[in-house]
């Protein structure tokens, strides 16, 4: 039986993502899929769900949602805490709430963004093997559109034997949860202005103050920054080479530096292709703590190589699999 | 094709960089040529033919190839080497070693019909003055010409057509429109292309089509892709709205 919730208040923006679609990328469809992928998977294997499955991501607070049936949800991110009756929630913890439940997002002055999962995924239909939301061609997620007001979604009926595992130790008429959670904070950095970025291949386009300039002064990011990316506000780089790069793929995480000499950080709904020479890429690791910057946020860039992002790129998927393994031992009878 | 193109039983290994921790791009060369676009897309059926333990998709454009992967599966292949881009770059000169057919696939080739003109090509006006053509002229030589489908980018879609009559070049606006419809079919520099969805947009835009140039209920949801060969064909009102109707 699938669990359902409806929209009271759907908040700034509101939409279905997962992992996004990689498959038409040369049909120039973009990745899409939820700005902060770490904190979308944790939410997900807090349930016990697959990484994949369909959560809704938030942005900033004022939003609140009811529960039309009991239900087994987790939350992860920065951009707001759930609150049920006056009470904070724990986040990367399965809840449990009886049906009738009426849950608000409230403001959290870290980040923006927050992934709400459910036992099962959120049910939309597949759009080119993405459950993801695309709003500039409206396609993906719910009806190709940000949730409203009275929106009714349901999760699938399909659920894994962890998540099963979990909802049949805390089936109450009441709220419950178990006594452990994720430890998010263990797989961020403590510094979380820094961003670690590889340089790219168009490096040798610059002069080498503005490359020793992009590497030590601050940037802050500008109020022109969605899910398409981030404009930054700070000393504009020159370039000593001239010629136009003709268009090549690019990907979320890369910076781009305009004709101006203005850095642009491309994020997941980026177009596939693009044509301003690259300085350098966001470590695929550090993404994350981009999907959760807001305007007036200054950060700075610090190197590192290439085989290093690889590597802390690994060791962080190591660390989320042993996540995964731990809570499935909690929960599968060997 | 051209015999000089030669990354193909040649011993030169691919200029290949890193784009992040899952992608790498192959340059095949640094300018827009119909010979190199040949190459690219040969390389690109090869390897979509020949894939590697963890490929998840290429994106092919002017001069280079994409390849995207899981990391995770490309650490766990064999393939040699010790990190992700010596394993995939590996796979990828092994392909570049291949001989090379001389019978490669020949190119999908797609008429477009396009009504022009009028509501449909404001724009139609700007391209004839710019090149002191009539506007029938301008028609005339836009569906004369055989165009070739370099890339699809900027949105779903979207074909980037190199193949076009200098005389039709039309600098791109200054500023652009803030909404050109779908089904617009432009001019910018030496290319031509076609808005598959309500966007805004700098091209010079001379007609429309009515066909559907971006469906997610297609399986290949792009009419076009790179090395398609492409025609227009100028269509009336009565026959645009026809079109539309279907």
């Amino acid at each position: 039986m699938s669990m359902k919730i409806s929209i009271i208040k759907p908040g700034l923006l509101s939409t279905i993502q997962d992992m996004g679609r990689y498959r038409y990328l040369s049909q120039a469809v973009p990745v899409s899929g939820a700005m902060d992928e770490l904190a979308h998977r944790l939410a997900n294997k807090a349930v016990g769900n697959d990484d994949n499955n369909a959560t809704i991501e938030f942005t900033y607070a004022d939003a609140s949602f009811k529960t039309e049936t009991p239900v087994l949800i987790s939350y992860s991110g920065d951009g707001a805490f759930l609150v049920y009756n006056n009470e904070l929630m724990p986040a990367e913890k399965p809840l449990f709430f009886p049906a009738g439940s009426v849950i608000k997002l409230i403001h959290n002055a870290i980040g923006v963004r927050t992934y709400l999962a459910i036992a099962g995924g959120w049910d939309v239909p597949d759009v080119m093997e993405s459950k993801s939301t695309y709003l500039t061609a409206a396609f993906g997620g719910f009806k190709g559109r940000a949730l409203q007001k009275a929106d009714v979604l349901v999760s699938g009926t399909l659920l894994s034997e962890v998540s099963n595992g979990i909802l049949n130790h805390l089936i109450e008429n009441s709220l419950t949860y178990p006594n452990w959670r994720i430890s998010r904070e263990s797989l961020l950095p403590e510094n979380r202005q820094a961003i670690r970025v590889v340089l790219a291949n168009e490096i040798s386009w610059f002069d080498a103050t503005s490359i020793i300039s992009f590497l030590t002064n601050s940037y802050t990011i500008d109020r022109r920054s969605n899910r398409m990316g981030y404009h930054l506000l700070g000393k504009p780089l020159v370039r000593k080479v001239k010629k136009e790069l003709l268009s090549t793929a690019v990907t979320p995480g890369v910076i781009q530096v305009t004709g101006s000499g203005d850095l642009a950080i491309l994020m997941a709904d980026c177009q596939t292709t693009g044509g301003y020479p690259r300085i350098a890429h966001v470590a695929a690791v550090d993404l994350p703590l981009c999907a959760q910057l807001k305007p007036g946020d200054t950060i700075h860039f610090s190197e590192i190589s290439r085989d290093e992002a690889e590597a802390l790129y690994l060791e962080r998927e190591h660390d989320l699999s042993l996540i995964t393994t731990a809570i499935g031992l909690k929960y599968i009878k060997t | 094709m051209n015999e000089q193109v030669g990354y193909f039983e040649a011993d030169i290994p691919l200029k290949i960089y890193g784009l992040s921790e899952k992608s790498v791009t192959i340059t095949f060369g640094t300018a827009i040529d119909n010979d190199l676009l040949g190459l690219i897309t040969y390389f690109n059926q090869l390897l979509l033919q020949n894939p590697f333990s963890g490929l998840i998709t290429t994106v092919p454009a002017y001069t280079t190839l994409t390849v995207f992967f899981d990391p995770v599966s490309v650490m766990l292949s064999d393939l040699p080497g010790e990190v992700c881009f010596e394993k995939v770059s590996a796979h990828l000169n092994k392909i570049a070693q291949t001989k090379r057919e001389k019978t490669s696939k020949i190119a999908s080739k797609l008429i477009i019909p396009v009504c022009y003109g009028g509501d449909f090509g404001q724009d139609l006006s700007t391209v004839a003055r710019t090149n002191k053509l009539s506007e029938t002229e301008v028609i005339d030589i836009h569906t004369v010409g055989q165009y070739i489908v370099f890339m699809i980018g900027f949105v779903p879609g979207f074909a980037y057509m190199g193949g076009m009559d200098i005389r039709l070049s039309t600098p791109r606006k200054e500023v652009p429109d803030a909404k050109i419809p779908t089904g617009s079919v432009g001019i910018a520099g030496n290319q031509t292309g076609i808005y598959p969805m309500e966007t805004p947009g700098g091209w010079q835009i001379i007609g429309r089509t009515p066909l559907k140039m971006f469906d997610v209920n297609r399986s290949q949801p792009s009419l076009l892709k790179g090395g398609d060969i492409v025609t227009f064909k100028a269509i009336g009102v009565k026959e645009f709205n026809a079109y539309a109707e279907i």
